[in-house]
């Protein structure tokens, strides 16, 4: 059984939570879901790649932080270098719950078993002495708020990529300073040629739907891949 | 090049005579430095509070934080509280944090706090840091880098562990030459500048430029040199002090701040490391006797601790002068530490001045036997400039009192108060504190100190203030900045706890290798 508990003052009053950058932590992690509502943030740090789920079919995006799994090249020395941290990465070790049955409200559930969860007396109090929210569980919240919001609405995104077939797969040879080479497959990226050749009215219905700017966006953090290669080749070196 | 004045000959172990070698050796890599020091003469071992300026002093000579705290029983020392000072009432304290009040000009934060927080104390206001010190809160968490805080921040530590780590650091890593012997007499050249040191064990030790950190003895600057001493009793009267340590229990509560209870002819200083209490009970015997001191100091050890064992207690007494040195810098000697002056530990002068005469003489190091006359001087000036600032500093937290004891009404006699800090006390009715009082580069204790000691006893802001909307946007901003603090920090418990369980296997380690 998960250990997914819905917060409160009561049960939580004393609970603190590690903020510091640690891949004990839980954050190495060569990825994390992204939605297009944080592209723009995301796309000034972060190469955003797309993936299909066999199962459902249905795409997510994802922010890419190294090029093999448990490789995350912004985690240095206990820093996290970059300004911004994807929603979906920020608000462990919280989730966004529903009530049992699944319909309502969200609410705000917390992984006991988060290696985030302080024993030590040390990290961020998420209640006060007097069980009020302090500001980091405020700030938590927010960011929860927008994530499950963003998140729910990101379907119709997938919709109108799918109507106009942007995305295409993607390959990506990285050849490294130690001659060696690392290949990325089974992503898909946005089809920049297609998205160049629709038409005044295509490009109507997707500006209409708020999805041209992420679209432009996840077009311009492919740039990032540069900026990936050269971390990796640094710790190639450095290592 | 070779330096003219090349060889220093430092004498006298302790904080001061350590900190000096190893600021001067990291600095000046080039001079030859030596340190001799008497084998068997315990240091005093009461200066147990730093300033903020021991974090950059300690990075500049290259020791870590972590093996700082861990060496030293450290603790953290975010300011200083004061019970009792005002009426000696229940609810009567205040504090003097390290962070500096709101950004903005002082008359209308005083206007703002005045119709917006009037419940508040001045500095729970003024800064978040109130709450971390209400709290026992540390200033900074484990994972940041060294010497850096959420809070600005000083320490709390065992002095004379403090002077072994500072002696094995400048030995061991520094090319400090120690040498251990009593100095008896000194070389003078025609009766002028000292040549050399000569120890009773037969060694003649010579050099250019020589400092004494030989504490009260002042060995060389008063004993030999003959520089008189300035006499400030008249002002500061407190002469005696009865001093204890403490052991305290696993996993109490380690203040963030030193406490300041004052009593009838005193105060008491509470001082909080890790494993211990330091105590200690400063009165003036014109006005009370050392029986009755010692009685109040176990009264206050019962009420605070009182699972001390108070019959075990025995008080260390000490009996100080309160002056300085005419001159601190005289030929090609330099006093430095309490050969230079002392002054009641009220605000934790002692250690302080030690690093601002080492970054004076550091900055300014003479390159010639001519150059050193000009330097001497100016130090001169800016050191009698300083002890006049510390002095009239102290003075104000016994001139605003309203206790009505015959020591604190005798405190209060305007024939004790230096004219400049009754001038100041009354233009200030009119204007609060400002660098128009304290113009110096680095002011010992700045504006911002005066406005904390001065409104946490009550002084009334100037009556024609009038709250701006940024003043009052800047209030709550402290208050905001101290909710998401007080939520982020741990105590200072938690902090030394675990700081000690993660560092205990990194010991073992480096000794069994």
């Amino acid at each position: 059984m998960n250990q997914h508990r819905v917060l409160n003052d009561r049960d939580h009053r004393e609970l603190r939570v590690l903020t510091d950058a640690s891949s004990d932590l839980g954050d190495a992690v060569m990825a994390c879901l992204t939605v297009p509502y944080e592209f723009r943030q995301v796309q000034a740090c972060y190469p955003i790649v797309f993936r299909r789920d066999l199962e459902s079919d249905a795409f997510s995006a994802l922010a890419l932080f190294g090029f093999t799994n448990g490789e995350n090249l912004f985690l240095e020395n206990g820093k996290w270098d970059a300004p911004f941290k994807p929603l979906a990465q920020a608000i462990q070790p919280f989730l966004v719950g529903r009530p049992a049955g699944g319909e309502g409200e969200s609410q705000v559930h917390v992984d006991m078993e988060h290696p985030r969860i302080s024993t030590s007396g040390e990290g961020v109090r998420v209640f006060d002495e007097d069980g009020r929210a302090t500001p980091y569980l405020e700030s938590i919240a927010e960011k929860l708020g927008n994530l499950d919001v963003a998140y729910r609405a990101s379907g119709d995104f997938y919709a109108a990529l799918k109507r106009y077939e942007l995305l295409e797969p993607f390959t990506l040879e990285v050849p490294l300073s130690d001659g060696s080479k690392h290949s990325l497959v089974g992503f898909h990226i946005i089809n920049e040629e297609k998205l160049q050749a629709l038409g005044p009215d295509e490009l109507a219905d997707l500006h209409s739907g708020n999805h041209l700017m992420p679209i432009f966006m996840a077009l311009a953090s492919l740039s990032h891949f540069g900026d990936l290669i050269a971390r990796k080749n640094r710790r190639l070196t450095s290592g | 090049m070779k330096r003219q004045i090349g060889r220093v000959v430092i004498v006298g172990g302790g904080t001061a005579g350590w900190l000096s070698a190893c600021v001067l050796a990291a600095r000046l890599p080039d001079l030859s430095i030596t340190l001799v020091e008497a084998p068997d003469i315990p240091t005093i071992g009461v200066g147990e509070g730093t300033w903020p300026t021991m974090r950059s002093t300690l990075a500049s000579i290259g020791i870590t934080e972590a093996e700082f705290l861990a060496e030293c029983d450290a603790s953290f020392k975010q300011g200083s509280r004061f019970d009792g000072w005002v009426t000696g009432e229940p609810r009567d304290s205040y504090l003097h944090p390290f962070n500096l009040p709101a950004d903005g000009p002082m008359d209308a934060l005083l206007a703002a706090w005045r119709s917006a927080a009037p419940d508040l104390p001045f500095a729970a206001a003024m800064t978040a840091q109130a709450q971390l010190c209400s709290r026992d809160l540390a200033p900074r968490q484990r994972f940041m880098p060294d010497y850096a805080g959420a809070a600005n921040y000083a320490y709390h530590l065992d002095a004379g562990k403090f002077a072994a780590l500072l002696a094995r650091h400048a030995t061991t890593r520094l090319g400090v030459t120690r040498i251990a012997a009593h100095v008896t007499g000194l070389e003078r050249i025609d009766n002028r500048d000292i040549a050399a040191v000569r120890t009773q064990e037969g060694e003649r030790i010579a050099g250019e430029l020589f400092l004494d950190c030989t504490g009260h003895a002042a060995l060389l600057i008063g004993g030999e040199l003959g520089v008189g001493w300035i006499e400030r009793s008249d002002v500061s009267f407190n002469d005696r002090a009865l001093a204890l340590q403490v052991p305290t229990e696993p996993g109490c509560a380690i203040a963030s701040q030193t406490v300041g209870t004052a009593h009838e002819a005193g105060w008491i200083w509470d001082i909080a490391l890790p494993h211990r209490r330091g105590i200690g009970c400063v009165y003036s015997s014109r006005f009370m006797d050392d029986t009755r001191a010692d009685e109040v100091l176990r009264k206050y050890v019962a009420r605070h601790l009182p699972e001390a064992n108070l019959t075990a207690l025995a008080p260390r007494k000490l009996a100080f002068a309160t002056g300085h040195r005419a001159e601190f810098w005289h030929r090609n000697c330099i006093s430095i530490g309490l050969s230079a002056g002392f002054i009641e530990p009220l605000e934790a002068s002692a250690i302080v001045l030690i690093e601002l005469s080492l970054r004076a003489l550091a900055e300014n190091f003479p390159a010639s036997r001519g150059a050193m006359d000009i330097h001497m001087k100016r130090f001169n000036e800016l050191f009698r400039y300083r002890w006049d600032r510390i002095v009239e500093f102290l003075k104000l937290h016994y001139v605003l009192s309203q206790r009505s004891e015959p020591y604190w009404v005798a405190q209060r006699d305007p024939a004790t108060i230096p004219p400049r800090l009754a001038e100041q006390i009354q233009l200030w009715r009119d204007q609060p504190p400002s660098n128009w009082d304290f113009p110096q580069v680095d002011e010992i204790f700045s504006a911002a100190s005066q406005q904390y000691v001065l409104y946490g006893m009550g002084f009334a802001p100037p009556a024609n203030c009038a709250a701006s909307p940024a003043a009052l946007a800047r209030l709550a901003e402290v208050r905001e900045q101290g909710r998401a603090l007080a939520s982020a920090l741990p105590t200072n418990r938690t902090y030394f706890d675990n700081l000690a369980a993660a560092s205990t296997p990194v010991a073992v380690m480096e000794k069994t290798a």
